[in-house]
């Protein structure tokens, strides 16, 4: 390829950058377009083209350039990233979950710790939030449907009854008090099972009954939140990779002892990630509630914008 | 980025109860919250007296420390301390921005003052207090304390 138009698109790409900090989305997709065809061999150009085409909310475009981005270049944590977002966004929630973990993985395995770890990490529970409210929107209908199943079966056998008591009144075989009484008896009889079959169905549902309280053990001491990649200290404490990391830059230190503690020292903490995600998956719904109260979502993914 | 979900958790557990001797008074934002201490024994310095203070969270808290400072009005006096100048700014380690910790909360802080105040046995101005306070146009956070006496 002649290296004039590796110059061409380099170029390129810098207006393209220029019009994308100004805001300006469409223009930078034209741009960055321009630049894939003087050089369609930087996976760069793609990633800033879906970053371009998240804003401008063409999912379909950005799954495409993600994906020929991801093609020229494996190790594509912004490719992943980006990739995740979109996925998500048409509702395809078990891919976006698995590119945001991916994402997440190249992030902390890349020499630079950079604060993306903590994005990325908000991405993956986003995506984990969404897994979960549909599993539990299944969950719901197919509890509904048996509970609307057996109250019906419910209704035609007491409407069964009293059909009975109406021939057997007709008949002369009982008065016509007494078959009034037993009426009115079966009816309250039937009142009473309607409402201890609701109950039954709503002591039987974990999100009724389970303690609306994360374990101070699965929280780390920082944010105040669950974990999602706790990692551990030489003196045993666990914290959130991305949080103590943030931390360890200002300061390298253990934050309870403060003795001298380096980024490099931290250690996965295998089996409470194993605890937390158990966790979550058995109380999602509130717990993501709680995290995901965040109020301007685009702050949190300025800092992974174009380069 | 961090600071409005940790603050909104700390005040949720904070107003479900807090020690002996500490108060919230006003938390209606991210930004700044007021507390009320009194010291609980019998130290003769302080009886009767209680004393507010302000605390100023940036959006990086608790990653930053926050900037804790004594503030006086008809009700609230500066309390007494040789580490406490006269203008309310606290010379206290862990408020300082080497010595804080992100483990550390609004609650924790607020113990290590009554704590400070409750072993104090010296009813006095830091050194220097009236030049300083003159002086000093510094916020608490960009001042560089110098700690002489890891003790009080």
């Amino acid at each position: 390829m002649p290296t004039g138009n590796e110059y061409a698109a380099e170029q390129l790409k810098t207006q393209g950058n220029t019009h994308f900090k100004n805001g300006e989305y469409e223009a930078a997709e034209t741009c960055y377009g321009q630049a894939i065809q003087k050089n369609s061999k930087n996976p760069l150009l793609f990633t800033n083209r879906a970053n371009a085409r998240l804003k401008l909310e063409k999912w379909q475009e950005v799954i495409d350039d993600c994906l020929k981005s991801i093609e020229l270049m494996r190790e594509n944590m912004k490719g992943f990233f980006y990739l995740a977002q979109a996925q998500l966004a048409i509702n395809h929630p078990n891919e976006a979950l698995s590119s945001a973990l991916t994402a997440y993985d190249l992030c902390t395995h890349s020499s630079q710790q950079t604060s993306n770890a903590a994005t990325i990490s908000a991405l993956v529970l986003k995506c984990k939030k969404a897994k979960w409210d549909i599993r539990e929107r299944d969950r719901l209908r197919r509890r509904s449907s048996l509970l609307s199943t057996l109250e019906s079966n419910l209704e035609s056998q007491c409407k069964r009854d009293l059909f009975e008591i109406t021939e057997q009144a007709s008949t002369g075989a009982i008065g016509a008090i007494e078959a009034s009484d037993s009426k009115s008896e079966l009816l309250k009889a039937h009142e009473q099972n309607l409402a201890d079959l609701r109950t039954a169905f709503a002591i039987s549902d974990p999100g009724n009954m389970a303690k609306r309280e994360v374990p101070d053990y699965l929280i780390d001491g920082i944010t105040f939140e669950i974990m999602h990649d706790p990692v551990v200290t030489k003196n045993g404490r666990s914290y959130e990779r991305a949080t103590i990391i943030e931390h360890l830059k200002r300061s390298p230190t253990d934050p309870l002892t403060r003795e001298p503690l380096r980024i490099e020292e931290l250690r996965p903490n295998i089996a409470l990630k194993e605890a937390c995600t158990e966790f979550m998956e058995a109380n999602s719904g509130w717990v993501y509630d709680c995290i995901d109260g965040e109020e301007d979502r685009d702050s949190r993914w300025a800092h992974l914008s174009s380069s | 980025m961090f600071a409005t979900k940790r603050l909104g958790k700390e005040l949720s557990k904070m107003q479900s109860g807090l020690p002996n001797g500490i108060e919230l008074i006003k938390a209606d934002d991210f930004k700044e919250w007021l507390l009320d201490i009194r010291v609980v024994d019998a130290n003769p310095i302080y009886q009767g007296e209680v004393y507010r203070i302000k605390f100023m969270f940036s959006p990086n808290y608790p990653i930053e420390a926050p900037e804790v400072v004594f503030v006086q009005d008809e009700s609230h006096p500066i309390p007494y301390h040789p580490h406490i100048y006269s203008n309310g700014i606290i010379c206290l380690d862990l408020l300082d921005r080497t010595g804080w910790s992100p483990v550390h909360n609004v609650e924790s802080v607020c113990i290590s003052l009554q704590s400070m105040l409750t072993g104090n046995t010296k009813k006095e101005r830091p050194p220097g207090d009236e030049n300083f306070v003159r002086s000093n146009t510094q916020r608490p956070r960009d001042i560089n304390f110098v700690f002489h006496d890891p003790h009080v």
